[in-house]
């Protein structure tokens, strides 16, 4: 009996503890962010790490997204006479959800397995434990910067997104469907607003805490040699994606 | 080709983004802005099904305005519109719902009346409007339509219908044929006397003729009336008068003229007006606020509290008056020179008066969603900026103040959330340049709430 109990318990404590600890990663991160060593350097390298060499992946999901949207739901307001909504369409669906979220997917993919990788390597090989020798934060010094810097180029990275899916969904509205151009924009122009795409980067800022966070929590608490480093990877995207997902939907809640 | 810097590269990454977000936010925000200027107009209908806030107001077409708010009053539907204020609105003006597109979409339309009518003032209300008939109403006005003329052929039917119906139509038709036989008959018969009635006619129109042509003439008391000179003289003297009369008033002479005519009584009344109505407005908008809260400083283990009268005499500017419990206290320097047996020594004093209280006084004013603020910060001069965020709930403010050019300026940042009214929530990072360690993480919660009676006491102060 006991045992099945400690069988049945065991996942469960193992969740407390992982989102406590999680969290306390969070909160010394803010405290030490305040705190001199500025290392304006470090944050620069992710910011570029994160964010531009990110752009060419965005672009293409981003562009892609809003031709797919274009073409689909071209089809279902035809039925009713309609077409003139596909440019909205597209345009609310890419601000509000598409963006952000494939945004923050593709970057989790990208970026957030990095972080666990490296800060997973570091974490075997001793490193981390050298820092310490050495009174560097690692939290200062590796946690903080890659948080910084997610939460500050994922919004870039999501109006890049949000902007290249309309101009695909108008190159396929427009120019494959023939669908009039005036009356594209203008629906665009009359339906979406600017708290659409504001609430949208909102979002992406707060995705953007979430894959970082997740990332370096898992890279950090890395043990059992390259085998642990793989598992680390592994579980961070999986964590990262479906907190994306489940936040998202209460971000959703609370916005709109 | 030399490589470009990191910094360079994420600028180059983020000036793109921005400009992006500019871009879009100037194509879809356009009207957004413009919303803010204009001036309120009410039109009661008597159902507004389907209209929403925020649908757009139009006039030929165009669009003029928006609509703002929507309520419920004594059984109608109040709709508020705000219409742009380079637009003229006449008093007999009429507002409509209509719908647009295949989805119904519902939006107010104004048809302009007259240019001779007065303009509507704002907060002004639209006599004239008419609700639409959704299609619902229609349908059942349609239905019972087509039941009055199914029950009315039916009975049509009973009637003419069958055998007896066929023997009664064809009575009716030979009853009609003997009438007209009669007629025919009656005339032939009675020729000679129709003939005769008509010649007397002609004689007395003859007759009728005879008698206006000697009024023409002046002759007879009619006729007199009306040809002779002397009444025609006296009627045009008493016009004459009445012209003169009224030339008179018409030139501003006389009393009535003058209350009429002189332009200085017309603005004088106009101005009593306006100022009256300047004063109401002001006493309504006029708000002060009474706010209280306590930060818990984190490095030092105390609380610093914050009383604050906030004066909000319109929506986008406020002065605020606080009264702050410091535990840090109140600093004072003084150099103090002796000077004994020739030798001047000078001596440098800093004193730390402990829970010493401090004073700020700010004016604030507020573009959209910026606030800038400026004034007494904690004794000190300084400057500040807010900004506002989901409706208000959310208040991002950065302080600078305490100048000294000893020590490095006292910069604040700090989040203060709203979750419910009058309840708030703030937290921050206090004096984070502070080269005496005074630096501190800080927590804290305050209740702010509307003083009428303050408000009372200081709009019947003669401040302006």
């Amino acid at each position: 009996m006991t045992r099945f109990l400690e069988f049945a318990g065991r996942p469960f404590v193992f969740f407390i503890e992982e989102c406590g600890s999680i969290l306390l990663l969070l909160l010394s991160t803010i405290s030490w962010m305040f705190r001199p060593p500025f290392r304006f350097r470090v944050i620069f390298k992710q910011m570029e790490f994160v964010g531009v060499n990110s752009v060419g992946v965005v672009l293409i999901t981003g562009a892609f997204t809003g031709m797919v949207l274009a073409l689909q739901t071209y089809h279902g307001f035809r039925m009713f006479g309609g077409e003139g909504l596909v440019g909205a369409t597209v345009a609310l669906s890419m601000t509000r959800e598409l963006g952000p979220v494939f945004t923050a997917l593709m970057v989790t993919g990208r970026v957030g397995s990095a972080m666990a990788a490296e800060l997973g390597t570091m974490k075997v090989t001793e490193q981390i434990d050298a820092l310490n020798t050495m009174s560097v934060s690692p939290i200062q010094y590796l946690v903080m910067p890659r948080i910084i810097a997610a939460i500050l180029m994922l919004p870039v990275l999501t109006i890049i997104s949000d902007f290249v899916g309309i101009v695909g969904g108008y190159f396929v509205g427009v120019n494959l469907l023939k669908i009039n151009s005036g009356i594209f924009m203008a629906k665009i122009i009359d339906i979406v607003e600017l708290d659409d795409i504001f609430n949208g980067l909102v979002k992406a800022a707060f995705f953007g805490l979430i894959l970082s966070l997740v990332g370096c929590y898992k890279g950090i608490y890395t043990i059992g040699g390259a085998e642990g480093v793989g598992r680390a990877t592994t579980q961070s995207v999986v964590l990262s994606s479906i907190l994306i997902f489940i936040s998202d939907y209460f971000l959703t809640a609370v916005m709109f | 080709m030399s490589k470009l810097s990191i910094e360079a590269k994420v600028g180059v990454f983020v000036v793109i983004g921005m400009i992006i977000l500019g871009y879009m936010s100037m194509r879809i925000g356009k009207l957004g802005f413009k919303m803010d200027k204009g001036y309120d107009v009410n039109v009661y209908f008597d159902s507004a099904s389907g209209l929403e806030e925020d649908v757009s107001v139009e006039i030929a077409g165009v669009e003029v305005g928006r609509v703002r708010k929507i309520l419920l009053e004594n059984g109608k539907a109040l709709v508020i519109l705000r219409i742009d204020s380079n637009v003229k609105l006449r008093k007999d003006v009429k507002a409509s719902i209509r719908s647009r597109g295949i989805l119904g979409d519902k939006y107010v339309v104004l048809v302009q009346g007259s240019t001779a009518a007065h303009l509507i003032e704002p907060d002004g209300r639209i006599i004239s409007a008419v609700s639409t008939t959704d299609l619902d109403s229609l349908m059942n006005v349609l239905g019972e339509v087509a039941k009055n003329i199914s029950e009315l052929t039916r009975s049509f039917a009973n009637v003419m219908g069958g055998e007896q119906g066929e023997a009664s139509l064809r009575s009716i038709v030979d009853s009609m044929k003997s009438v007209a036989e009669t007629l025919d008959r009656t005339v032939q018969e009675n020729n000679e006397e129709l003939i005769k009635i008509i010649a007397n006619l002609s004689e007395f129109s003859a007759t009728i003729n005879e008698i206006s042509s000697k009024i023409n003439k002046g002759e007879g008391s009619i006729g007199r009336l009306i040809k002779e000179e002397y009444t025609v003289e006296k009627l045009n003297g008493t016009l004459t008068s009445l012209q003169k009369i009224t030339e008179k008033i018409n030139r501003g002479e006389g009393s009535i003229g003058k209350l009429i005519n002189d332009e200085e009584t017309v603005e004088n009344i106009d101005s009593a007006l306006t100022s009256i109505n300047d004063y109401m407005q002001k006493q309504e908008s006029f708000r002060t606020y009474l706010d209280y809260k306590g930060e818990y400083l984190f490095d030092s283990n105390e609380v610093k509290s914050y009383l604050t009268l906030r004066i909000q005499p319109r929506e986008d500017k406020y002065y605020l008056l606080q009264v702050i419990d410091d535990p840090e206290g109140v600093e004072s320097e003084t150099d103090i020179t002796t000077t004994t047996n020739g030798v001047t020594t000078t001596e440098h004093i800093e004193k730390n008066k402990k829970n010493e209280i401090k004073f700020s006084a700010q004016i604030a004013k507020r573009y959209y969603d910026l606030g800038l603020r400026g004034g007494i910060f904690e004794s000190t001069g300084g400057f500040a900026f807010d900004y506002y965020l989901f409706k208000d709930r959310l208040t991002l403010s950065v302080e600078a103040f305490d100048f000294d050019s000893d020590s490095n300026a006292h910069l604040k940042f700090k989040a203060d959330f709203t979750p419910f009214k009058h309840l708030y929530i703030t937290s921050g990072f206090d004096d984070f340049i502070s080269d005496e360690g005074n630096e501190s993480f800080f927590i804290g919660a305050g209740i702010n709430f509307l003083d009428e009676d303050i408000k009372t006491l200081l709009s019947n102060l003669p401040l302006y």
